[in-house]
């Protein structure tokens, strides 16, 4: 069974988005993230990314992202809790150790660790957005004549890794079918295997890149991207949130201290903000979801 | 190529030996050859991975379209001569079958228009228009194989480089591939040399055959002459049909079935109608008597499977209901998807079973597609330690290899190897059913004959033989019972000598040239003719 955030192409108006304006779109809510602390930009920003998610087509992407980001979460908040000794509540008084002095739990280390959390949890289901609806190969396409050998390797580790996948699960197999009277075979004696194997596979897969011609000179140009009319709405939404984002908090709006004591900013303006955000991020759908009912409209008229 | 040499790194014995070769503009060349005759190193070499690529040692002379090979590399030779491999998976390396033909075209700078016009053609010329946007972890194997053929096409190339690809090909897909390299050649005149096991396969199309042993070329002339020399020198490399004349004694060698049937036709050789051919035979198919019907080896009832290959949940197989004797040796066929794999898998116990029954009351042991992927030590005795695993050695015939690295072994002793590993210590070595998937993939006639002996002792000793394959010669020649199966369900469950002579597709050389239900085998075949000789005194036979 393929991965849930494997790449494969979308049916909805988001599938046909070229590279560039795709990865404008969902870059700009993943900057938006690192530009902001406060918790209800991070929650509106979370909440942007569902919609996003959701509208691209990559549910089941952002749904294992959502697992990834929980478990790394929990890890997160109790390494920020134990590591960061600031903070005025103390909500647990630990142990006095040689080295590291007194390790206390504060809540304000706790509220840290969980907006840190979030944050990551956002940029993970942007990136499984990301993986699961755009083109890799358009990407790599963007980037091969800035550097040609960067893209090449990256072409080779991408083409590798779901051949590796495949390879794994073929040896997984062989191995469930030896008779009982052979030797078992363990995870360790696999994944040697899978090593020894990976290499004639990239030697294989290299040679097929030669083939294809990446020895024969950089291109003289980029291939222009496959393009879409969608393009435009996409790259305007995401222009629009980094815009709006870094002017407001170039502005002041939503600032956030964690420490000593946990100071939030939620005036009206950043309210706006975090009203805005999934706004912004639902907009480039909105005219296409009235398009298509428009014209099943007018299908059902003349039907 | 004159007098050219080539030795992979690390080795002493040349891959290629001496070999003098000229290529016309647009001949279609068929090269035969045993497993390890330098057929693969023939065709790297004539687009630049070797010496470019390999490494290795390399001396004489290579030109390609007027380019040297040792100043011009596969990149430069790409626009001029295209490689389709043995391995389709190893040769696409783009995500979507979209971005895997435009590749080679954007790397040459080609514009806009001119891609999507290649891509357009290409996708249309082989008929995977249907595929332009899906992903490429997702095709099939015959699908992939078209991919990387579209891929090696889309430069329209002036010589295609073709290593088996139709080992991975049910029949219907061969010959459709076949098809369309001749009309490639003849339309666009595009050259073509194709290296291939299967020669009955491609002859018909061929302007020219090559024959490789030890690296270099042991013979080289038109298809009509292949079957002379082959008779003489190398009868493994006979095709089907030349075998039947040259065992009912029939002149000249024939290249294919319309040729052979064109001379016997000539030489007033009339068969007498099908069902009078052969005496009806109405037992039960092979097994072992009454006991094994009533115990079968592999049975199964209302069988239905369903897999996610990424796509959502597909029914691979739709309701089977089969049961297979101790004993008896079963082909288990149908195009590639039709569910031959996901049976043998599901009775292994490698996929759940989604209704039904399906049970091994003996065990079964099931050979995958690559039997390498059993090898995960570097001594066959840490493989197979311990009694069993002498005992399973033993079985095999493979007792003295327990220092050896199994990579080292030869191909029929690796896949007899492969063997003790899946059946050491079931029911003292011999499981109610040993099952192989593909396993002639790649093999050449010599090791497919060993493979054929190997089983039927298998099967001489009580274990039910399943094997899923493509190769209609090599179930005509190891089953007594042929299992058709069409997009999961059944279609057809017989004898071998009817199902393997009653269609157009899954039907043996023989069975087309002599028509009808009976011989499908050159043996069968020519005591068909020889019968045919006595009843009518006036036919001819040609020394």
């Amino acid at each position: 069974m393929r991965s849930a955030i494997a790449y494969s192409p979308k049916p909805g108006a988001f599938g046909r988005v070229g590279a560039l304006a795709a990865s404008v779109y969902l870059g700009s809510l993943a900057v938006a993230a690192f530009v902001y602390s406060n918790p209800l930009v991070l929650a509106a920003l979370a909440a942007a990314t569902v919609v996003a998610g959701l509208l691209c087509g990559a549910g089941r992407a952002l749904k294992t992202s959502a697992r990834w980001a929980a478990i790394l979460g929990v890890f997160i908040v109790a390494v920020n809790a134990i590591a960061s000794q600031r903070g005025d509540t103390v909500l647990v008084r630990g142990w006095e150790l040689p080295v590291l002095g007194q390790l206390d739990v504060s809540g304000e280390a706790l509220i840290e660790g969980g907006l840190l959390a979030l944050r990551i949890g956002v940029v993970l289901g942007i990136f499984a957005i990301h993986s699961a609806c755009v083109d890799p190969d358009r990407i790599m396409r963007l980037l091969r004549p800035l550097a040609r050998h960067s893209a090449m390797t990256a072409s080779l580790v991408t083409r590798l890794v779901p051949l590796a996948a495949a390879d794994h699960a073929r040896l997984r197999e062989a191995a469930a079918l030896r008779g009982p009277g052979a030797a078992a075979v363990g995870r360790a004696a696999i994944v040697r295997r899978l090593v020894a194997g990976s290499l004639d596979r990239a030697v294989d897969v290299a040679a097929a890149l030669e083939l294809r011609g990446y020895a024969h000179g950089a291109p003289r140009r980029s291939g222009s991207q496959r393009r879409s009319r969608h393009d435009w709405r996409f790259a305007a939404a995401g222009i629009a949130i980094v815009v709006v984002a870094a002017s407001a908090r170039i502005a002041g709006v939503g600032d956030f201290n964690a420490y000593p004591t946990t100071e939030l900013d939620a005036r009206m303006p950043t309210l706006a903000l975090a009203l805005a955000l999934p706004v912004l991020a639902a907009l480039p759908f909105a005219g296409l979801e009235r398009a298509k009912s428009s014209s099943r409209a007018s299908r059902e008229r003349r039907g | 190529m004159r007098r050219f040499s080539y030795a992979y790194p690390a080795t002493r014995a040349p891959a290629l030996d001496d070999v003098d070769l000229e290529l016309a503009d647009g001949e279609f060349v068929v090269v035969a050859g045993r497993s390890g005759s330098g057929k693969s190193s023939l065709l790297r070499a004539l687009c630049g991975l070797i010496p470019h690529y390999q490494g290795g040692v390399a001396a004489g002379e290579l030109r390609v379209a007027g380019l040297d090979v040792r100043d011009s590399g596969p990149a430069e030779l790409g626009g001029l001569v295209g490689l389709v491999g043995q391995d389709p998976e190893a040769q696409v390396v783009s995500a979507t079958v979209r971005s895997e033909l435009e590749l080679p075209l954007e790397l040459r700078g080609e514009s806009d228009g001119a891609r999507a016009r290649a891509v357009e053609e290409v996708t249309l010329a082989l008929g995977i228009a249907h595929l332009i946007d899906r992903p490429t972890d997702a095709l099939s194997g015959g699908e992939l194989q078209r991919v990387a053929l579209a891929s090696a096409l889309v430069l329209r190339p002036r010589l295609i480089l073709l290593d088996e690809p139709t080992s991975q090909l049910d029949p219907v897909a061969g010959n459709e591939l076949i098809g369309l390299l001749r009309r490639l050649n003849e339309e666009w005149g595009m050259g073509v040399v194709i290296a291939e096991h299967r020669l009955e396969r491609c002859l018909a199309a061929a302007d020219r055959v090559v024959a490789l042993a030890g690296g270099g070329i042991a013979f080289d002339g038109s298809p009509c002459e292949l079957g002379e020399w082959a008779a003489a020198a190398d009868p493994s490399l006979l095709t089907p049909a030349m075998r039947l004349f040259e065992l009912a004694g029939v002149r000249p060698f024939p290249v294919a079935a319309k040729d052979a049937r064109r001379i016997l036709d000539a030489q007033a050789i009339v068969l007498p109608p099908p069902r009078e051919r052969l005496p009806v035979d109405d037992a039960p198919l092979s097994g072992h008597g009454s006991e094994a019907a009533a115990r079968p080896a592999l049975s199964c009832r209302g069988l239905w499977v369903e897999l996610d290959a990424g796509a959502g949940l597909r029914e691979v197989l739709r309701g089977l209901a089969l049961e297979i004797a101790p004993g008896e040796r079963v082909a288990l066929m149908g195009r590639n998807g039709a569910g031959k794999s996901t049976l043998l898998r599901a009775a292994a116990g490698l996929v759940e079973v989604a209704r039904g029954r399906l049970e091994a009351p003996a065990g079964i042991a099931l050979l995958p597609q690559s039997p390498s992927d059993l090898f995960v030590r570097e001594r066959v005795v840490e493989e197979l330690p311990g009694e069993s695993g002498r005992q399973a050695l033993a079985t095999v015939g493979l007792e003295w290899a327990g220092d050896c690295d199994p990579r080292d072994l030869s191909g029929g002793e690796r896949e007899r190897l492969a063997l003790a590993i899946v059946m050491a210590g079931r029911n003292e070595q011999r499981p109610g059913a040993v099952a192989l998937d593909e396993p002639t993939r790649g093999m050449d006639a010599a090791r497919k004959g060993e493979l054929c002996e190997w089983l039927a002792e298998l099967a001489a000793a009580g274990s039910a033989i399943v094997v899923a394959t493509h190769d209609v010669e090599f179930a005509a020649r190891f089953a007594d019972r042929v299992i058709l199966l069409g997009d999961g369900e059944l279609i057809a469950d017989g004898r071998a000598d009817e199902i393997l002579s009653g269609g157009w597709y899954f039907a043996t050389e023989v069975a087309r040239i002599l028509g009808g239900e009976g011989a499908i085998t050159p043996e069968q075949g020519a005591a068909a003719i020889a019968d045919a000789r006595a009843a009518s005194p006036g036919s001819r036979v040609l020394r």
